[in-house]
């Protein structure tokens, strides 16, 4: 079962690759399309189906209609060579940065890992969880737990991503307009 | 005609399995090109290949949701190839 999401993570980082080193920009759209699929893959493998499914749609759809718009705005410079120079220097900091996010794999506690602090610490004598199934009415009076996280708990949160989205909205409208009347 | 030891759900993940080994092979051509139309038709195949890959999972894993996402790639798959046709034929058009 593993060996399905390994071959996988291949696939997606090839992909990824390619993406990254295309010198022709609308090749390199064409294959993060199949970055996106591998992805979506991936993400139904690890149980995610809401994330799964926006990957589907957004990846499938939405990102190659953007980025096509956006390259018919600018010029695409025409090349012979089919891979991008790469740069040392960006390797070198990339490399880097990848190396240091690694080191903090190690203090990832593994899925539906028992010791994990979702489910407590030995300092609280509730756990989270447990917590918020509980106090989530006194609190709040929200009847639904996770309406109440999102809305109540972290309710800035959430009002900071709900701004994000109307701003990509709005710039989106702005886009497909302009392409509609010229 | 099934091996006995071994249970149909296993025969759709080793198919599984089998399918995203062939997705890199797929991607050969992507990378290889030459054009970008046989890029496109490279990632057009990859995406009907996930539509496999994905109900095959929804059997061998027995996630009938899995379809609900196989389903969605299958109604969008022919989406980045009308949008780069029109690009190529009519450039500037999108839509």
């Amino acid at each position: 079962m593993s060996a399905i999401a390994y071959t996988l993570v291949v696939f997606i980082l090839l992909a990824a690759l390619a993406t990254a080193l295309f010198r022709d920009v609308l090749s390199a759209i064409v294959v993060f399309g199949a970055y996106s699929l591998g992805m979506a893959i991936l993400y139904t493998f690890l149980l995610a189906p809401d994330v799964a499914m926006t990957e589907a749609a957004i990846g499938a759809g939405v990102t190659t209609i953007l980025l096509l718009l956006t390259i018919a705005r600018t010029s695409r410079p025409p090349t012979d060579r089919l891979f991008e120079r790469i740069h040392l220097p960006a390797v070198v900091a990339v490399g880097a940065f990848v190396l240091v996010l690694f080191t903090l794999l190690g203090d990832m506690y593994a899925v539906g890992d028992s010791d994990a602090p979702v489910w407590g610490w030995e300092a609280l004598e509730t756990t989270p969880s447990v917590y918020y199934v509980q106090e989530t009415f006194a609190d709040t009076g929200a009847q639904n737990a996770v309406s109440a996280v999102l809305a109540s708990y972290r309710g800035f949160d959430t009002f900071g991503e709900a701004v994000v989205v109307f701003a990509a909205g709005v710039a989106v409208l702005l886009v497909l307009k302009r392409e509609v009347f010229t | 005609m099934i091996p006995a030891g071994v249970s149909i759900e296993e025969i759709f993940l080793l198919a599984a399995a089998l399918f995203v080994v062939l997705a890199i092979v797929m991607f050969y051509r992507a990378v290889a090109g030459p054009t970008t139309q046989d890029r496109l038709l490279a990632v057009n195949v990859l995406g009907t290949n996930t539509v496999v890959i994905l109900a095959l999972l929804a059997a061998g894993l027995d996630e009938p949701w899995f379809l609900d996402i196989a389903l969605i790639y299958a109604l969008l798959n022919f989406l980045m190839a009308v949008a780069i046709s029109k690009f190529t034929v009519e450039r500037g058009g999108v839509l």
